[in-house]
């Protein structure tokens, strides 16, 4: 299980969730922050801090944010201490989020 | 009548168990951001390892934040008494050999409501695998201080500072004669994994403390040991047969000190080898003792031997007695002749 940092992070980068997170598994790309699927405990710290409602539980993640978590987990993959991450290309592909 | 059964029984999963056949159906309740959830995440991502069927594995608690344990964990579990886990883990490990008995407990429950249950557990060596998670703190009961609190802590119920000096649960449980003592992080997964695959190898009693943060009450209490930039200085990673270096690069050293304990030394001093089978407890003790002296925090396991467990000489003398006596009864025993009378007390018959 895992929470998923979703669209309303794009071009946003709060960071706060990743101060909070405290098994350092929230990992910044380009344009937005990712979780690892696999480190993540479950503690939900990030999700109340997070300025954007980017956050959520992967069991309450609305559906048309579900492919995030794959974003995440190839974004993520094999990275650890809260490493930088380069974009996937799904992620890439977003038009810019208007500010 | 229905011919259906009242109880189905479920059938087994054919392929091994994964971290996910450990998780309960219950809703996690800790703060949001406590370290306890690191430990669960690591605790059922290494029950599979054991290679045992859920069934025959338990885990007892206590009371406090960490004793939410065993809801979470899809093994059989007992919520019990505060400080008791380790009597009631004790009575079902000696009667119970074909289980694996875990304790969960916390600074509190394991070393003040429970100290003297711990100590003759430890003394014992019943097999069981007790897991402290020390978070220096009462948590549950929002922010007292607790026996592993620093001196001068000021909390709810010290607000001028604590005046307790506090345990240090490695000296204390190497001093009631632990055979296996290690601590970890709560954390870092690798570490406290390997740190529970050796404790669950042990045969005995073994003793893991888990630094554990409390982030609502005493939020930050082991980040220097966590911060990627200060731990490399402040922690000491022990491995049997390693010499001891820390310190950026292993650039620093702990040697022996001229007055029987250990230190840190010069870069360039001989490191004490870690030994963590010797029969004397002394090094470990000395270890345990390490940062009083001015050097890092070790973690991993501090000793590891092994000496004969309380329910094996249980099991033992009951076989022996058996083969001598044949089986015995209670009903024999309870209406047996063995009967004494109580005399009346001196100089009574005077009234």
């Amino acid at each position: 299980m895992t929470y998923v940092i979703g669209a309303n992070c794009v071009d946003v980068k709060d960071r706060t969730c990743v101060a909070e997170c405290p098994v350092a598994c929230i990992h910044e790309g380009d344009r937005m922050l990712y979780i690892h699927p696999e480190e993540c405990v479950d503690c939900g710290a990030c999700e109340p801090v997070c300025p954007v409602e980017a956050i959520y539980h992967v069991d309450d993640l609305p559906a048309d944010w579900l492919w995030h978590l794959d974003a995440a987990a190839e974004a993520t993959a094999g990275r650890a201490d809260a490493e930088p991450v380069s974009d996937p290309a799904t992620v890439t592909a977003l038009p810019p989020a208007i500010q | 009548m229905s011919d259906t059964p009242l109880l189905t029984i479920a059938e087994r999963p054919a392929s091994p168990p994964s971290a996910r056949d450990f998780r309960s159906d219950q809703e996690v309740r800790w703060c949001p951001g406590c370290g306890d959830y690191a430990i669960l995440a690591a605790v059922q991502g290494f029950l599979p390892e054991l290679g045992l069927r859920r069934e025959n594995i338990v885990f007892v608690s206590g009371i406090g934040c960490s004793s939410r344990f065993p809801y979470y964990l899809d093994t059989y579990g007992m919520h019990s008494i505060h400080g008791r886990a380790p009597a009631i883990a004790t009575g079902l490990a000696v009667s119970r050999p074909d289980l694996s008995v875990w304790v969960v407990t916390g600074d509190g429950d394991a070393l003040s409501i429970g100290g003297n249950h711990l100590i003759h557990a430890l003394r014992r060596n019943v097999n069981l695998k007790i897991l402290l998670f020390n978070n220096r703190i009462y948590g549950l009961t929002k922010g007292q201080y607790s026996p592993t609190s620093e001196t001068g802590k000021i909390t709810k119920s010290t607000p001028e500072g604590s005046l307790d000096h506090p345990f240090n649960p490695v000296s204390l449980a190497l001093g009631a004669e632990a055979g296996f003592v290690a601590r970890t992080l709560d954390s870092d997964r690798k570490h406290l994994t390997s740190v529970l695959r050796a404790a669950a190898a042990h045969e005995g009693t073994a003793l893991v403390e888990i630094y554990q943060n409390c982030n609502i009450f005493n939020d930050g209490a082991f980040e220097r040991l966590k911060a990627p930039g200060t731990r490399d200085e402040h922690v000491l990673r022990l491995e049997h047969g390693a010499p001891m270096r820390y310190g950026p690069a292993g650039v620093r050293t702990v040697v022996r000190d001229p007055g029987g304990g250990l230190r840190p030394g010069a870069a360039d001093d001989a490191a004490v080898v870690h030994d963590a089978h010797t029969s004397d407890p002394v090094p470990a003790f000395a270890l345990s003792r390490l940062p009083e002296a001015g050097g890092p925090t070790p973690i991993g396991v501090f000793r590891s031997v092994r000496r004969p467990t309380y329910d094996g000489a249980v099991a033992e003398q009951g076989r022996r007695v058996r083969a001598a006596r044949g089986p015995g009864s209670v009903a024999d025993l309870l209406g047996g002749g063995d009967t004494w009378t109580v005399p009346a007390p001196f100089g009574s018959e005077a009234r």
